[in-house]
């Protein structure tokens, strides 16, 4: 039993990245972890073309110059938008995220008491204020880019 | 207790990432002057001791932060021991050839 229990044993993930989008009943916190994962790949690749596009720095001022009159479509824009709100939601949800890895808000644990409510249920109401809270900084910087561009 | 560290570097960097990204954001795009992306407007920050500080602390986070983040999710994977190996290592070369092409870019232009 000793042994067996020293031995490192990996459960398989039978679901595999089929279990993101769908694995039974999901509640909204899962969602957020799975768009918390879009969105972390969405600022990758923001990053990795970040990096091509500075890049033309080495071919001198006019290479500079033609790649950001390249990146000034709209749909450049669109997307520099999308980076905006994939930040503002990759960092706050980050930071719940962190919170309730460390324990700080998951409260304090209860009797099983009939009707159940589990921790994350009982948090519910700061989930949802976070949500408030990306929502309105999202329209701000919405905002700011129609009138600043 | 290896992966404990290395989680614990991941929040580190990424409430890091929060404030260097937002503090570069609102002083380029509010508080300064003129187009931030012209090309005097880059040669000058390049030139700049203070504004390279950032860059490469916003790029050694930004590395370790996203590329730990991908390593996390192909872990969930289940791979055998030898592919974790061979990601890890993997990983390590794409962090560092990224960050040597980063840094050979402001180096090389100005």
């Amino acid at each position: 039993m000793e042994a067996a229990s020293k031995t490192k044993t990996t459960l398989p993930n039978r679901l595999g990245i089929k279990g993101w989008a769908w694995a039974g009943r999901y509640k909204i916190e899962r969602y957020l972890y799975t768009l918390h994962r879009l969105t972390g790949f969405g600022l990758l690749a923001y990053v990795a073309l970040h990096l091509v596009a500075n890049g033309s720095r080495l071919w001198g001022e006019g290479g500079w110059e033609s790649t950001m009159n390249f990146l000034s479509n709209p749909g450049f824009k669109v997307g520099e938008y999308l980076v905006m709100a994939a930040f503002i939601y990759h960092a706050l949800n980050g930071g719940r995220l962190m919170l309730q890895h460390l324990g700080f808000t998951l409260g304090k644990p209860k009797p099983p008491v009939y009707p159940y409510v589990d921790a994350m249920r009982r948090r519910r109401p700061l989930t949802l204020a976070l949500l408030a809270l990306i929502m309105g900084l999202a329209i701000y910087v919405l905002v700011a880019f129609i009138i600043y561009r | 207790m290896r992966e404990n560290h290395l989680k614990i570097l991941q929040y580190v960097t990424g409430i890091g990432l929060f404030f260097l990204v937002g503090g570069y954001h609102l002083l380029l795009m509010h508080l300064g002057k003129g187009d931030p992306e012209s090309w005097s407007s880059v040669a000058q920050r390049a030139a700049s001791a203070g504004w390279l500080t950032i860059y490469i602390l916003i790029l050694i986070f930004g590395i370790y932060h996203g590329l730990h983040g991908v390593r996390g999710l192909i872990l969930e994977l289940s791979l055998p021991n030898r592919a974790v190996k061979v990601l890890n290592w993997s990983i390590v070369l794409i962090g560092l050839a990224v960050f040597g092409y980063a840094v050979y870019i402001p180096i090389q232009a100005f």
